[in-house]
């Protein structure tokens, strides 16, 4: 398990590099100059080829990447053009409201999807199982920003119980940074009112972004669980007179939840995709926010960093949902994953 | 018993969603207005209670007076910072910082008194120095609105504590007009605060670039209390500002870099947001628009849409063919259709600017005319196919193209259509080759007179840019423009640019389509704003761009 694990470290890191080439290209290729786009269109020319020259955008295109991946190593992706500021500490500003809303959507998708997939899947043809299904199907069609703009229109236009902007009220005062998460940091200074004012914000955006995973969780689980409930060893336990509901929690469930969290790893790192518009859309202002301004202005060394950041946060989902199914599945770390 | 768990629990949910929900209009929270905050919020909320105007504009903003130049930054920089002159409801300027100027008989030094009583929000005196340092700096940066400055003036220098003289390389008639984008920073604070870290200006270091992203050194009179660059920018009223305060003026302000149109019409209807931005979909105005107490702004900002002719192309180098353009576009379907409600172009110059000449004719569809023209062209009979580029960034311009295409259609001319960013357009620009030959831009003059239109769009010094995709070249139309620009007095120097106007309009190197109202959701239940006042007047309200929504004259009545 430990080899196999070595050896999908080892690829991914081809990945990311494969990667960041192909973002560094991408966002030097797109029409229009970086350095007079960030100048506006009345800087002289003198300025913006000061400014052409500082990025290095003078200089042929290997030769810029090998300047920015030496820097990049060392944790220098250079300066944002939007804000002027180095995008490493843009980052770090922007990634913890990201992460905090991702985190719950993520938990919220996991617990929700689990749930409505084992309920439907214990009321089989039921009306309960109807329900969750038709709620999946709706799930699964619509894009988050459209549940997004739904919402915003429930409960922010006509029954305005939620706040729709931001991450804090503007009576309230942001707390200390420690973790840049403000639930968390609120919670650290013992401020609940502040807690709870942060996580109304966080309602609408999170419920929008982990619907799609929710549903998809959900149809997974219960098809999995009601493929499983034929099997042999299922109609076994039956015959020995093992509760129903013991066998639901201890024998189908767990082995049905391996191919879910296979996907849901997959659902996770498709919330930080959605992120970009749901973001937009409640004037959150996280990673996924200043990426999409980074995209629209041009803004280079952004955009590659936004890319790398969530290219090594799917990269660990993935080696995480690995790990949870090789925790899951004894063929998985007894075979050395040769299953796939 | 667990349903009822689960009832009751549900129950509770909902009733402290919508307890924690609802706050009153316009207050410190999420709407309502009254008490008086205390000096020097320091924590980055507003105090419940608290009077604040909230509006949205289009992000990033820089406040930076040597950096930023949008729309959003010069609104930020109108009330944090203050110019020497100060621009007038009825397009003409008046003083500001400074009481008194004289003009050198050569007209090339222009000495400025500035008061002595105004004060920097870090509460020291300001000094002449102060306004030499400022556009010292600017010119030096070379960013933002310096542009205006950087062929122009020689050197700026303080003579004593309140006199500060300009130095210009060239007469230069409109210069008090200029001088509004001229905002003046504390030399001290700023100096205080240079990172010596990046060499990017020598021994300045980065000149105090990245302390004022975030932080002011302004006298204006709304003072920075936190800026989030990437979200908002909160300001406080100024108590020790030198023009003092009206009852009723905000005690807060704040921009928001919001424009999405679902979530402005959100904070709109649930009174979180004051002004809107200029830049939502006319569904969204008009919904806004039937909102109770909300009312729309509708002024003319100077910006005008143009769809440049390369003169230096073929076909469109023939001005009997530009001419045949002009004549068989449909103005009308543009201005009720497209964009309802915005008023007819006349020649180069948008309307409202100090200089602008009335007596210019407006071009309307006529397609016999336009066949005329054709005809008389050294193309008649030929098949013709023009290219067009339009702005992706700005989606109503595909109508506008479609439009044209079709309008084209009925002379027989083939119109190929392209989108491109605006940055590919700017790309486009540098040669008459690669331009197309019609171009869509809008345009909003540097300043708020006639000339800083006439030279920044026909001026030979401006090919190669954006700016000035007609490729016009015209040697005595450059000689026209500087004689006018070199004219001091004011009626004379009109006169001129009235000659300047007719002359390209002849030329026709242009289609001016119309001149754009700025529009604005406004909560006009309790907020008293001039524009929205002109507009519901219809009386005249021009202000160049940012200054309209300065806080110090808006009231918050209840």
């Amino acid at each position: 398990m430990a080899f196999k694990l070595l050896k999908k470290i080892g690829v991914y890191i081809f990945v990311l590099i494969g990667l960041s080439i192909l973002v560094f290209l991408i966002a030097r290729v797109i029409p229009g100059d970086p350095a007079r786009q960030a100048l506006g269109p009345h800087a002289s020319e003198e300025t913006v080829q000061a400014l052409r020259e500082r990025m290095n955008l003078d200089k042929p295109l290997p030769l810029q990447y090998v300047l920015w991946l030496k820097d990049a190593v060392q944790l220098d992706l250079g300066e944002s053009l939007l804000t002027r500021r180095s995008v490493v500490a843009d980052i770090r500003q922007y990634l913890p409201a990201t992460l905090e809303i991702v985190l719950l959507s993520s938990l919220c998708m996991v617990a929700g999807g689990i749930l409505l997939g084992v309920l439907s899947a214990k009321y089989t043809g039921k009306w309960l199982d109807g329900i969750i299904r038709v709620l999946s199907y709706l799930g699964i069609v619509s894009p988050a920003f459209v549940w997004g703009v739904l919402f915003m229109l429930l409960f922010g236009y006509l029954i305005p119980i939620l706040p729709t902007t931001g991450r804090i009220d503007q009576s309230v005062a942001a707390p200390a940074a420690i973790t840049g998460m403000y639930t968390l940091d609120f919670l650290l200074a013992g401020n609940v009112a502040g807690w709870w004012d942060a996580f109304r914000h966080l309602i609408l955006p999170g419920i929008a972004l982990m619907l799609g995973g929710m549903a998809q969780a959900a149809r997974l689980t219960r098809g999995n669980m009601v493929e499983n409930s034929m099997k042999d060893y299922i109609l076994a336990e039956r015959a020995y007179g093992v509760p129903e509901n013991r066998i639901l929690r201890k024998y189908l469930l767990k082995p049905s939840l391996i191919p879910t969290i296979t996907v849901m790893a997959m659902d996770i790192s498709s919330i930080f995709g959605n992120a970009f518009l749901v973001e937009n859309l409640f004037n959150y202002p996280g990673l996924s926010r200043y990426g999409l301004s980074a995209m629209l202005n041009k803004d280079i060394n952004a955009i590659s960093g936004v890319v790398m950041v969530l290219g090594i946060t799917f990269i660990i989902l993935n080696i995480l949902s690995d790990l949870i199914v090789a925790w899951l599945d004894p063929r998985v770390r007894l075979m050395g994953g040769s299953e796939d | 018993m667990k349903k009822g768990m689960s009832f009751l629990l549900a129950v509770l949910m909902i009733l402290s969603l919508t307890g924690c929900g609802g706050t009153p209009a316009n207050s410190g929270g999420s709407g309502g207005n009254a008490s008086a905050p205390s000096a020097g919020n320091t924590s980055g909320a507003i105090e419940a209670g608290a009077t604040v105007l909230r509006t949205t504009e289009d992000w990033p903003t820089y406040y930076d007076p040597a950096v930023g130049s949008s729309f959003s930054c010069s609104t930020a920089q109108a009330n944090i910072y203050d110019p020497l002159i100060f621009p007038q409801t009825d397009g003409s300027v008046r003083p500001h910082l400074a009481t008194e100027w004289t003009i050198s008989d050569d007209a090339l030094t222009y000495t400025f008194t500035i008061r002595d009583d105004v004060k920097f929000h870090s509460g020291n005196l300001m000094k002449a120095s102060d306004v030499a340092y400022s556009m010292n700096r600017m010119l030096e940066i070379g960013e933002g609105y310096a542009y205006l400055y950087t062929d122009l003036i020689e050197d700026c220098y303080a003579e004593d504590d309140t006199h500060v003289v300009f130095k210009l390389n060239k007469p230069f008639g409109p210069f008090l007009y200029a001088l509004v984008r001229c905002m003046i920073v504390e030399q001290a604070l700023v100096e205080e605060h240079y990172d010596l870290s990046d060499s990017a200006y020598g021994d300045k270091g980065d000149y105090g670039k990245t302390w004022l992203l975030t932080n002011d050194a302004g006298s204006g009179a709304y003072k920075t209390v936190e800026f989030k660059l990437d979200e908002y920018l909160l300001a406080e009223r100024f108590e020790d500002y030198f023009l003092g305060w009206e009852e009723g003026a905000p005690q807060y302000f704040r921009i928001s870099g919001m424009t999405d149109p679902v979530a402005v019409r959100t904070a709109m209807s649930n009174r979180e947001l004051e002004i809107t931005d200029e830049l939502q979909p006319l569904e969204n105005y008009n919904t806004m628009d039937a909102m109770d107490g909300v009312d729309l702004s509708a002024v003319c900002g100077g910006n005008t849409f143009n769809m440049m002719l390369n003169t230096k192309a073929e076909f469109t180098d023939d001005v009997h063919l530009r001419k045949a353009i002009a004549y068989c576009f449909d103005y009308e379907v543009l201005r009720t259709q497209i964009y309802p409600g915005a008023l007819p172009s006349q020649g180069p110059v948008a309307i409202v600017l100090p200089g602008f000449d009335d007596s210019i004719p407006t071009y309307t569809r006529d397609v016999e005319k336009a066949k005329e023209e054709l005809a008389q062209s050294q193309y008649a009979g030929q098949s013709i196919t023009l290219s067009l580029s339009w702005c992706a960034e700005v989606p109503e311009q595909e109508k506008i193209s479609l439009l044209l295409q079709s309008n084209l259609a009925e002379l027989g001319i083939n119109l190929e259509i392209t989108k491109k960013p605006f940055g590919s357009m700017i790309t486009d620009a540098q040669s008459p080759e690669t331009t197309p030959q019609i171009s869509f831009v809008n345009f909003n003059s540097p300043y708020f007179e006639a000339g800083g239109m006439l030279r920044t769009r026909y001026h030979s010094a401006s090919c190669g840019s954006w700016e000035q995709m007609e490729w016009l070249q015209d040697e005595k139309l450059d000689e026209m423009i500087e004689e006018a620009l070199a004219t001091v007095d004011d009626a004379e120097r009109f006169a001129k640019y009235s000659e300047i106007q007719w002359y390209i309009y002849d030329l026709c190197p242009t289609i001016w389509g119309f001149n754009w109202l700025e529009k604005r959701a406004v909560q006009s239940g309790y907020v008293d704003w001039n524009s929205l006042n002109a507009t519901q007047n219809g009386t005249d309200y021009f202000m160049p761009m940012g200054f309209a929504i300065w806080c110090h004259d808006i009231k918050i009545t209840q």
